[in-house]
């Protein structure tokens, strides 16, 4: 598809390389893109997503340090060359975390920042804040405080903010990353119905590409730093549709009979209950996966069973060995090396034992490295070993797999497996419904009624209930 | 929702940032320049009465100021205990004399007045129209906006404070300031990861405001002027009626 013509987005030989890297992140990428294209980026975790979509709005090096070659042009202009802010005027970059981009207090205020930066007439920005917010349909949340937003809310508002700006390419970075299923499909409906305007060009990072088809996208997959395959809008290959999890395979061995943790009627919220009269148990070497979305309370009935809030009303009977995994790596990293990090109330770790749970976390030769300076995915594995060596009985995951490639994926399904096996117990909560339903021994659906049985039994309520962004095939296909 | 829109577009919230500033200056101006307890026991019982109008109920705006309150007793009782002359009230182990009263008194409803009314302006003062406020003032807008930024990152550091506590809680790490060594492990268990957190978040925020040509031309749009409203009319009056008090009270001597 790389064409001899130079399109609105041209690459060639494209190479950036972050320094204290090993390798190149994009590794000779040559690659054009025409105007109004609609094109997908995928590809594992690392793989250079989101560095092709920071270079294209002109943010390397500029403001991420890096060495660059190669040449990357927007409209014939070279991102080297040009400040990142005169890029703006016609590349819009929306980041994965929509909470992290918001800069202002009010809605209404967000969106006018952009256009305001322009210094257009006062008429001119109202006009485009009125525009950009009805675009998006979030028109009545105008005069909310940005903070009182949803997950999905939030990034309405941040595709909003950039559409205020008309640019000529919308870049979307993993969009979908902290949205529940209900957000995604809602993000992918917009996508859709912008794309269908064809008054811009979309360029869309994404791992699960599936909803994204019916967009008619032509889709690049990259891998290390280099594009591997392209395929042209008609012919997707499977490969490259998501990754994907063998349900047999990933599923624990059988679970004991023996109860690892009960909840009976519990109750608890806010100023609104979150839920009333929930009802559910967990068995020993079971995985219950929790879905549901934002907002439905799934982080806050994990706290409630690690024992960090009191519920309203109901009874929590767990055992005495609770592990909790939080959703950033960052807040539970205390330490100054990797090896002070893996020592249980302040022991140091016997040397062989040390050795041992080091190589069980790839984490080899890293003893005395500050945690911090480990990478996502190694700060990761070495949260949960973390929480593993304390031996709990119970382990409560929340959302481990986002911004983890898939071999890290594997690894964290394997280390559930093995502790399942052992007697132990899990309480999943995650986004990502095909591999809770792949994983999971029984679902807890915490939603506008709480549903709670084996994944057959609640995916067919949900079915019925019409809730197709809370069904595997929604993401994977109904060919499985 | 709509009931919490409404409640926050009552007494000075509807008044402009300019007339909450000059009521700030009347209401600190006023207790600096007087010395009687009188005018300054006024003016609490004014700033009271604004915070309820402007939808700030009484006890939720003592219940905010409960270190304020603290303090104030603690400037009260040094005061008291300090000052030796005057006609004694009490004299036993210590000697509490009735100018030591009044100078408690006077210095705790000074510190109160300064910090209750800063409070209420910042209750009652939208941080978008402050900042759109100091633009038009001519303040260049990139200091405007760290005013607004600054702001954003209050709830932020809230939650990311609460995430990190209860991560210690889970590990079973015991946080306390009571010792040198204990201040070094709070430092290292609380400030490190909390920072972290801020510093990733610094980054998006950079990102997300050069992707909109933030800093792209020394101007950018100039919010439109506030129009004058009633709450302007009532807070600027309670301003120079302060003003005049303070004269007046200096003048007359009153104590």
């Amino acid at each position: 598809m790389s064409s001899s013509r130079e399109g609105e987005v041209a690459l060639r030989g494209l190479r950036i390389h972050y320094p204290d890297r090993d390798r190149p992140a994009i590794d000779g990428l040559t690659e054009s893109i025409d105007d109004g294209e609609t094109v997908v980026l995928t590809g594992p975790s690392g793989c250079g997503k989101s560095t092709l979509c920071r270079t294209i709005a002109g943010f390397i090096p500029e403001l991420i340090p890096a060495r660059v070659g190669g040449a990357a042009t927007v409209e014939g202009t070279s991102v080297w060359d040009a400040d990142s802010a005169h890029i703006a005027q016609r590349v819009g970059y929306i980041q994965q975390d929509p909470d992290a981009q918001i800069c202002t207090l009010r809605v209404e205020r967000e969106v006018a920042f952009g256009p305001e930066n322009l210094d257009l007439s006062l008429e001119e920005v109202q006009a485009r804040v009125d525009t950009s917010l009805e675009a998006v349909g979030i028109g009545h949340l105008r005069g909310r405080e940005t903070t009182d937003l949803s997950g999905g809310e939030k990034q309405r508002l941040a595709i909003a903010s950039i559409l205020a700006m008309r640019p000529r390419i919308l870049l979307l970075d993993e969009p979908t990353a902290n949205l529940d299923p209900d957000g995604a499909k809602a993000l992918f409906d917009l996508l859709g119905r912008l794309r269908d305007a064809g008054e811009m060009t979309l360029i869309v990072a994404e791992h699960r590409i599936r909803p994204l088809l019916g967009m008619n996208p032509r889709v690049l997959v990259l891998d290390r730093g280099r594009l591997v395959r392209r395929h042209p809008r008609e012919r997707i290959d499977p490969r490259d549709m998501g990754p994907r999890t063998d349900g047999g395979s990933a599923r624990a061995a059988a679970p004991m009979a023996e109860r690892s943790l009960s909840v009976a009627r519990l109750t608890f919220g806010y100023a609104e209950p979150l839920f009333r009269d929930l009802t559910f148990d967990l068995r020993r070497g079971e995985i219950l996966g929790v879905i549901g979305p934002n907002g439905s309370g799934k982080t806050t009935l994990l706290r409630l069973i690690a024992g960090l809030g009191m519920p309203d009303e109901g009874r929590i009977d767990r055992p005495d060995g609770v592990g909790f995994v939080f959703q950033h790596p960052h807040h539970q990293i205390f330490e100054r090396t990797v090896m002070r990090e893996l020592a249980v109330d302040g022991d140091p770790v016997e040397a062989g034992e040390f050795e041992r749970w080091l190589d069980e976390g790839r984490l080899a030769g890293l003893g005395d490295v500050p945690p911090l300076s480990l990478s996502l995915g190694e700060q990761r594995r070495l949260t949960l070993l973390t929480a593993l060596r304390r031996g709990p009985q119970l382990l409560l995951l929340d959302e481990p797999f986002i911004g983890q490639d898939r071999r890290n994926v594997e690894w964290i399904v394997g280390r559930m497996r093995a502790h399942c096996a052992s007697g132990g117990s899990i309480l999943l909560v995650s986004h990502d419904v095909p591999l809770i339903g792949a994983l999971a021994d029984r679902i807890l659906y915490l939603g506008e009624v709480p549903r709670f049985g084996p994944p057959g039994e609640v995916f067919s309520e949900l079915r019925a209930a019409g809730r197709s962004p809370f069904l595997p095939e929604f993401w994977e296909g109904p060919d499985g | 929702m709509a009931e919490r829109s409404r409640m926050r577009e009552t007494g000075l919230r509807r008044a402009s940032p300019t007339a909450n500033l000059v009521l700030l200056a009347g209401l600190i101006g006023v207790v600096l320049a007087s010395p009687s307890l009188a005018v300054r026991l006024g003016t609490l019982g004014l700033v009271i009465g604004l915070a309820a109008w402007s939808g700030v109920p009484v006890r939720s705006f003592f219940r905010s100021l409960r270190f304020v309150l603290v303090f104030a007793g603690l400037l009260f009782v040094a005061q008291a205990l300090s000052i030796r002359e005057g006609i004694a009230w009490i004299e036993s182990f210590v000697r509490i004399t009735d100018l030591g009263i009044l100078a408690g008194a006077g210095m705790a409803l000074r510190f109160l007045v300064i910090l209750s009314s800063s409070f209420l302006f910042v209750q009652a003062v939208d941080p978008d129209r402050l900042a759109a406020a100091l633009i038009r003032w001519g303040i260049p807008y990139r200091y405007g906006y760290l005013l607004i930024l600054s702001l954003r990152f209050v709830p932020f550091f809230q939650r990311e404070l609460r995430i990190v506590r209860e991560a210690q809680a889970v590990r079973g790490l015991r946080v306390s300031v009571r010792s040198l060594k204990g201040i070094r492990r709070a430092i290292r268990y609380t400030f490190v990861p909390v920072l972290v957190s801020g510093l990733m978040r610094v980054d998006s925020i950079a990102l997300s405001m050069k992707g909109r040509c933030f800093g792209l031309y020394r101007r950018r749009t100039a919010p439109r002027p506030e129009r004058f409203r009633g709450a302007d009319g009532i807070a600027i009056g309670c301003a120079v009626l302060l003003a005049g008090l303070a004269f007046v009270a200096r003048r007359g001597g009153w104590t």
